[in-house]
């Protein structure tokens, strides 16, 4: 029997539990060879498991031990890992939970494991250094309107149930937990000082945020802002976000022009 | 054929353990760190491991090569293990004999291997190929193993020196992974010891294992028993000075446990070396 096929039937014992690999095997002098080939097949959904643990602490503390197991063990039969570093095996759980007919309804779960994802996607995000204030205050002021922004690579901005941040800390800190409810919530989550830090932020900055990322001038942005508010004037309030993102650490660069320049666009 | 100057003796670097190692910088002669969990974009595990380089000398483990895979190998992963060690200038870097997937999945675990020279030829090419693309000696490690197969046509320690001279590699010979397939398998472990060529030994790992009764797990979660210790000196005798690390990968104790256990490997390794040195007096 060549090695290939030894291997597939090796491989297809653990996932599958096909016993043909039995045939391959020998008995030891204390046990049999099923015993032993158990420490292989048990050993790999116990690894998977330990990640999926490891990665959605307060998601399982959300759900208890029982729904959480059935979550996990539900994954693991349903994902098999094709990545060398196991540190990726977890990152498709929310997908998993919204495409699920056991779990789609569950939106406060789902959401819960949406943003630990994006806790674990910040912390090893790649580095980039924060740009300061005094790289703005280098810049003329006449040429702000034509600003950009890089924000720091370990940046997400996710919109969630309303709440899940209340339930996330209620959670971390053994508080009695509140449920989400039906409106929704934007939370920006990024990593300074090799920290992870998140907060909440309302419609406008929001809204900034994904501007920013899109790279649209400051003064585009200034003018959707006010288009969308039907007011005048918001470059003040915009620019106390900007001073935010500096003070928070989620600017990498500012530059000038950095971007094709289009018209503002609205979004519902 | 220059084997790489002894480092001394070293521990395994884990989270658990940053911040005793960076606020006492304990006397701990090198780190061994696992390859993949450093194989990460940016962020605090890179940091920690910059501050830690800047100080103590490091090795690299992986557990991904999949040297004995008959799967194609992985070019993506040699990358960054490339890049990785550009970055951080291990002394050495090491992975299992062993595979880990085929069909393009990896099952995270280090699976056994028929001893047979269809296998034996598999893996110096592989060697071979990998050390070129690295631009360095790779160092392979025997596993545990709790199967053995019906195939195999020659005993395990006949296979890894056959791997070390033929692909002409380096070895890094734990001596827990010995205990416990000896146990496991039946075999008699110091004729293991005897049968692997010296000069190809750098390393040696030592770890703890738990018991399930017909057979030993390689859990890395129980100090180093008695049994491990008679045999880590018997290595000592027969390989020399070589570079000893503790593995320890769950059950974290006190780091200063572990600066204990580190001690006795240092005191058991002196004591052999004397004994080799006065008989060869």
């Amino acid at each position: 029997m060549t090695l290939a096929a030894i291997q597939a039937a090796f491989q297809a014992g653990i996932l599958n539990g096909e016993r043909a690999v039995l045939d391959l095997l020998r008995d030891s002098q204390k046990t049999d060879r099923a015993t032993l080939f158990a420490v292989y097949a048990d050993g790999y959904r116990a690894r998977l498991a330990e990640y999926i643990c490891n990665d959605f602490p307060v998601l399982r503390e959300h759900l208890g031990e029982d729904a959480f197991g059935c979550l996990v063990e539900e994954y693991v039969v349903a994902t098999q890992s094709h990545h060398p570093n196991a540190r990726w095996y977890g990152r498709r759980l929310p997908d998993f939970m919204s495409e699920s007919a056991a779990w789609r309804e569950n939106r406060e779960a789902i959401d819960l494991a949406r943003f630990e994802r994006a806790l674990s996607d910040a912390f090893d995000a790649p580095d980039a250094a924060v740009a300061s204030i005094s790289s703005l205050q280098a810049i003329p002021q006449e040429a702000w309107p034509r600003l950009t922004f890089d924000l720091h690579p370990s940046v997400s901005v996710l919109d969630l149930a309303e709440g899940t941040l209340r339930l996330y800390e209620a959670l971390s800190n053994d508080d009695e937990p509140l449920a989400p409810s039906q409106g929704q919530e934007t939370v920006v989550i990024w990593r300074k000082d090799n920290e992870i830090f998140f907060r909440s932020c309302l419609e406008d900055e929001r809204l900034a945020l994904f501007e920013i990322r899109e790279r649209t001038e400051f003064g585009d942005i200034c003018s959707l802002l006010e288009f969308r508010e039907k007011r005048a004037d918001l470059t003040g309030q915009l620019a106390e976000y900007v001073s935010q993102w500096f003070t928070d650490g989620l600017l990498a660069r500012v530059s000038i022009g950095g971007a094709t320049s289009r018209p503002p666009t609205c979004r519902s | 054929m220059d084997k790489p100057q002894p480092l001394g003796f070293g521990l395994g670097l884990r989270p658990v353990y940053y911040h005793d190692i960076l606020s006492t910088k304990p006397p701990v002669d090198w780190f061994e760190v696992i390859s993949e969990n450093f194989m990460v974009p940016g962020g605090r595990p890179l940091a920690m491991l910059e501050k830690i380089r800047s100080t103590y000398p490091i090795v690299m483990h992986g557990v991904s090569l999949s040297i004995a895979s008959t799967a194609p190998l992985n070019y993506d992963y040699l990358k960054s293990l490339k890049a990785l060690a550009t970055r951080f200038e291990p002394r050495w870097v090491s992975d299992h004999l062993c595979w880990t997937g085929v069909h393009g999945l990896n099952l995270h675990d280090l699976l056994p291997i028929p001893f047979t020279s269809e296998a034996l030829r598999l893996v110096v090419e592989r060697v071979a190929r990998v050390q070129d693309f690295l631009g360095r000696r790779l160092v392979l490690e025997n596993v545990s193993s709790y199967v053995t197969f019906a195939e195999s046509e020659m005993d395990e320690w006949t296979f890894v020196g056959e791997v070390a001279e033929r692909a002409d590699c380096w070895l890094l010979l734990d001596i827990n992974n010995v205990f416990v397939s000896s146990f496991n398998h039946g075999f008699d472990e110091f004729t293991y010891l005897n049968s692997i060529p010296a000069n190809r030994v750098v390393q040696f790992h030592l770890a703890g294992h738990s018991e399930a009764g017909t057979h030993k797990i390689d859990t890395h979660d129980e100090p180093i028993c008695e049994d491990v210790w008679s045999l880590y000196t018997r290595a000592c005798l027969k390989f020399g000075n070589i570079s000893t690390m503790i593995e320890r990968d769950d059950k974290f104790p006190p780091f200063a446990d572990l600066l204990a256990e580190l001690e006795r490997a240092r005191i058991t390794a002196k004591v052999a070396l004397r004994q080799t040195d006065g008989a060869a007096a």
